[in-house]
């Protein structure tokens, strides 16, 4: 990946973390405003049931207090305390209730037993003992209980007054039913509000117009979770079959007279109104986030080209210089860093050409010095015989005449010999000098390294030193190689193994296939070599034998190279030598890219 | 003993009403009577399967006769039978007919009387060996038939088609109908051929379906001679020094369940016989007596009151929960039990308080009654139609004779009528008890209270006669301010 694109992609990624990250901020800070317009009209509607409930609870207090203050009531009692029946007064709790506007209203004896009841009559005689038994006293004010009628138990607020007469205490309790106040709070559009019932025995119910809709299981486990603890709680249900058909759902628990939870009051707020302009800025938040990251990439796109191109051409030049071409030099524009940068690459070119060449002299100078050396050295050897020899004729010339003539002729055939030693020297040298050009095609691997292998047979099972050969031919490939160079290669590095295993040993071939290559490997068994001798082991005119000329392994290295191979040597004293050799695998491209390169 | 407390009870009721006013003046001719009935009348033929039966009873009264009669005092008199007699075997009963015209001036003969009671009870046999006598023949002994006579649906009516197909009903009666408007108002003039004599009052009006309140309001307000009252008016009225007539604890009050057998609608599921018996243990009788019916009711234990036969104590009707809990356990262990629909009667508010207490009382028990209002409980037709489990019927006692008011009232409450021939062929108390005895052990009827008829009397109306079962005689009525 280039560093443009690098640059383009961390710019944009950054960019779009940026807008998204403000997207979020705006869509959370509205999804907050939302619900803190949501608490408030909840919250509202909350107050204004409290207020209703207040005003409820001071009109059925008003109105008990006026029934227990009025003179019929008290003329009543007056006579149940002085032995009146109280079947005389069966229905004497009607009339009141109905003037008061109670829905719920019983006239009790000191006992406990029901006098009069408006609203169930039949339960005269009955005894209502809840009040009685309780240690503690009840509140003044009108409280929440449920009421026992003829259709079940009715969730009302109550009050008790006790009127007195004679010592004696008889009981009114009046009430209505709750529902009346939920069917009187005006509820703004999208909220409803009902009341969960929860008697003392029996399922609960919901009570008002909206009862239906809050009978979802996520409402009443809710309603549930308040009764037990007694703590208001809110949670978001689904009021419909279409996605974005939610509401919130308030449960606010609604005290009695114990500790115990009679009723919970539900507010549920639709959010489908908020759900909307929240996908509504959600929509709009993801437009602007789209066209600034678009504009962002754009913009970035630019500064990163104009910023990247001076390194993308510093860049190109060190590739350059990396295949060789040190010629190379880039444009120093500005004086930034990048400008400094080019500059410094610059000098750093010349700096790497003037090294190069100090360093191709001194190795020029190398060379011709190993040269002479070798040159001295391998002419010194035949030059010294012919020197003798000379001097031997010049010698016998003067001392021995008779004898000339035989010590002539074999000077004579000395000379001849050396000279055709010196020749076949010089024409060495003059190989090396002359490499053939590869002719490459396809190769069998295998075949060449078991043809050279039977070549060597006989040299191998030489006694006494009997080197034993282990072929490991894997299934490789044709190589792209000149066989006959090829041939050459794998002779030369057998002679070697040879010649490294005086007192004999094991030759292992082993062929193999790495990526797009075939291997060759050659082991020997040998004394081995030090990492020096490995190092200058393919350098021309060095060898680590008495009579080599030190040009074998330089002339593999050369024909590998042509090949367009690789080799290599790895070796551990008194463990042996191994020659690692990789060859291209033959392919028709192979053909054409060297037709296209022989042309 | 029975008997003379009997005839005690109806002198002293006849002496309150006389000091109302009688003693003050005598009975004058004309005027017209106005009368408030709470229910509504659909129809005036004595057989017609009414709603109200009592209420046409009453107004029939007027118009057709009976072979016999109780009267005030609880004797039996003749009436359109000048007399009678029976065979030993009480199987053959003869009566003879006194001279008498229908209302459409033809003479009533023995033929008219055979064919109205051929009508009121096809199980007899009825023949006329002259004009003037009748022979009524019974499968099995009946020692009671003239009281049977004096009950209103054994009335001599002539019922003859007009040009239009509709049947016109002419009766012998002391008033004739005038004007009739089925549910609302019936109108009876003074039938001046009378064979008893001329009645004082000229008209005799019945406005029908007020409600029990408006009553009291048109009673303070209107010109009416008398309204029916409800129990718990009377105080209210007396509180006011107004004239209360009120009969004995006679009609019942009693819930009948209604089961495939016996008067129910078929295939309805019967209500277990324990949940049945445990039912009437928890219903508190006492407490609906006196309270509901301010001790102007008794509770009943028994079809009868106990003023009439002297044994309903021996069927207890105590309370008692503990027993009616244990038979509801013991019923739940086999059946499902499945709440109680109880009707009451829609217009009867008194009735609604009541079925109200049963459930309150029941559900002491563990046993759920849902009481419900029921336009038509009353008439046996209506009541087989409707899905009640069981309903609280008011019937009304049809005769101050045991016999024929056991047999009267086990028809007006649908229970099994293979009883009647042994009812009516009762010879001693203890075989009338023995037969109410079973007809209770199945508790397929729950009886609750014995209620008094309560009248509201206006002070110018004289000699409105009530009797104990609550039924009106006014053939002696008149009023002041006529001429």
């Amino acid at each position: 990946m280039s560093l443009k694109t690098k640059l383009l992609l961390l710019v944009t990624v950054s960019i779009t973390a940026s807008v998204g990250a403000v997207a979020w901020l705006i869509e959370e800070r509205a999804h907050e405003a939302f619900r803190q317009v949501e608490q408030d009209r909840t919250s509202a509607l909350v107050n204004q049931f409290r207020r209703e409930f207040e005003h409820e609870g001071e009109e059925i207090t008003r109105g008990v207090e006026a029934i227990a203050g009025s003179d019929v009531m008290l003329r009543t009692v007056t006579e149940l305390a002085n032995g009146a029946e109280y079947a005389n007064y069966v229905n004497e709790a009607a009339s009141h209730a109905t003037a008061q506007r109670l829905d719920f209203l019983d006239l009790i004896a000191p006992d406990g037993a029901i006098i009069s009841s408006a609203h169930w009559p039949a339960r005269f005689g009955y005894k209502q003992r809840w009040f009685l038994d309780r240690p503690a006293p009840l509140p003044q004010q009108a409280f929440l209980k449920h009421i026992e009628t003829p259709q079940g138990s009715v969730l009302a607020m109550i009050c008790l007054r006790p009127v007195r007469v004679h010592g004696l205490s008889f009981y009114l309790i009046g009430g209505r039913k709750l529902d009346a106040v939920v069917q009187s709070l005006s509820a703004p559009a999208g909220l409803r509000v009902s009341i969960f019932s929860a008697p003392e025995q029996g399922p609960g119910e919901l009570l008002g117009p909206a009862r239906e809709s809050f009978g979802s299981a996520k409402a009443m486990a809710l309603i549930q979770k308040v009764l037990e603890q007694r703590n208001e709680s809110s949670t978001t249900v689904d009021s419909g079959p279409a996605s974005g058909q939610e509401e919130i759902v308030h449960a606010i628990p609604l005290p009695g007279y114990t500790d115990r939870v009679p009723a919970v009051l539900l507010v549920a707020n639709s959010l489908e109104q908020e759900l909307l302009l929240e996908k509504r800025i959600r929509n709009i938040s993801l437009m602007i986030a789209g066209v600034g990251v678009f504009i962002g990439v754009v913009v970035s796109g630019i500064v990163t080209a104009r910023f990247s191109r001076p390194i993308r051409t510093l860049a190109q030049a060190a590739t350059e210089i990396g295949q060789g071409n040190w010629n190379v030099r880039v444009e120093t524009s500005g004086k930034d860093e990048i400008g400094k940068l080019a500059v410094a690459f610059n000098q750093m070119t010349e700096e790497l050409m003037g090294q190069r060449e100090r360093l191709v002299q001194s190795e020029r100078v190398a060379a011709w010095r190993e040269l002479a050396r070798r040159l001295a050295h391998e002419l010194k050897n035949p030059l010294f015989p012919l020197q003798i020899t000379v001097e031997n004729l010049l010698r016998a010339r003067q001392n021995s005449p008779e004898m000339f003539d035989e010590v002539f002729r074999e000077s004579t055939t000395t000379l001849l010999a050396e000279i055709a030693n010196l020749k076949t020297i010089i024409g060495r040298f003059s190989d090396f000098s002359k490499m053939p050009a590869p002719q490459l095609q396809a190769v069998d691997l295998n075949e060449i390294v078991r043809s050279v292998a039977q070549l060597f047979q006989a040299q191998l099972n030489r006694e006494p030193a009997r080197i034993k050969p282990a072929l490991h031919l894997g299934d490789v490939p044709q190589v792209n190689a000149d066989p006959v160079l090829l041939r050459r290669v794998i002779e030369n590095l057998v002679l070697n193994a040879i010649d490294a295993m005086p007192k004999g040993g094991t030759l292992t071939f082993l062929t193999t296939t790495a990526d797009r290559s075939a291997v060759f490997e050659l082991s020997d068994t040998g004394d081995g070599l030090t990492p020096e001798e490995c190092e200058r082991l393919f350098t021309p005119y060095y060898t680590t034998k008495q009579h080599g000329t030190g040009l074998g392994l330089a002339i593999v290295q050369s024909v590998v190279s042509d090949h367009g191979g690789k080799i290599s040597v790895s070796s551990k004293k008194d463990q042996g030598t191994t020659f690692h050799v990789e060859l291209p695998v033959f392919s028709d491209a192979s053909t054409v890219e060297f037709g296209s390169g022989k042309d | 003993m029975k008997r003379l407390l009997l005839q005690l009870f109806a002198i002293s009721s006849l002496a309150l009403l006389a000091a109302g006013g009688y003693g003050s003046s005598r009975p004058r001719y004309g005027g017209a009577v106005r009368v408030l009935l709470h229910d509504k009348v659909m129809s005036l033929d004595p057989l017609s399967d009414e709603d109200h039966p009592a209420a046409r009873d009453r107004m029939t009264a007027l118009a057709f006769e009976t072979l016999t009669e109780i009267d005030a005092q609880g004797h039996l008199r003749p009436m359109l039978a000048s007399s009678w007699h029976a065979d030993t075997a009480k199987r053959v009963w003869q009566f003879r007919l006194r001279l008498a015209n229908f209302h459409d001036g033809t003479v009533l003969t023995a033929a008219d009387a055979a064919a109205s009671l051929a009508k009121s009870n096809p199980a007899w046999k009825y023949s006329a060996p002259d004009r003037q006598t009748i022979t009524i023949e019974t499968p099995s002994p009946v020692q009671h038939m003239p009281e049977m006579m004096a009950l209103p649906r054994y009335a001599i009516v002539k019922r003859q088609a007009d040009s239009n197909g509709a049947v016109v009903l002419a009766g012998t009666g002391s008033y004739k109908l005038s004007q009739w408007q089925a549910g609302e108002r019936a109108q009876f003039t003074a039938n001046e051929d009378y064979w008893g004599g001329r009645p004082f009052a000229d008209t005799i009006e019945f406005q029908m379906g007020s409600s029990l309140r408006d009553q009291l309001m048109e009673r303070q307000l209107g010109p009416y001679a008398a309204t029916e009252l409800s129990v718990d008016q009377i105080r209210t009225v007396e509180q006011n020094n107004q004239t209360v007539a009120l009969s004995r604890p006679s009609d019942l009050l009693a819930i009948v369940f209604l089961q495939p057998d016996s008067g129910g609608k078929p295939g309805k599921k019967p209500v277990d016989q324990r949940i049945r018996e445990a039912l009437g243990l928890a219903v508190n009788r006492a407490a609906i007596s006196n309270v509901l019916f301010q001790r102007k009711g008794a509770p009943a234990s028994g079809l009868l009151p106990q003023w009439l036969t002297g044994y309903e104590f021996m069927f207890g009707g105590a309370t008692n929960l503990d027993r009616a809990r244990e038979l509801r356990a013991d019923a739940a262990a086999f059946v499902v039990i499945s709440p109680i629909a109880l009707a009451y009667d829609f217009a009867d508010p008194q009735a609604k308080l009541v079925a109200e207490r049963i459930a309150v009382d029941a559900r002491e028990a563990g046993i759920v009654v849902q009481p419900y209002a029921e336009s038509h409980i009353n008439g046996k037709t209506s009541r087989s139609a409707i899905n009640a489990d069981a309903v609280l019927l008011r019937v009304p006692l049809q005769s101050v004779d045991p016999q024929v008011a056991l047999a009267a009232r086990i028809d007006d409450l649908g229970l099994f009528q293979e009883n009647s021939p042994a009812i009516l062929g009762a010879t001693r108390p203890e075989d009338l008890f023995e037969i109410e005895r079973k007809l209770l052990a199945s508790n397929h009827v729950v009886p609750v209270a014995h209620i008094p008829q309560a009248l509201w009397l206006n002070n110018n109306a004289h000699n409105w006669q009530q009797l104990v079962t609550g039924a009106w005689q006014l053939d002696q009525l008149w009023v002041e301010g006529a001429r």
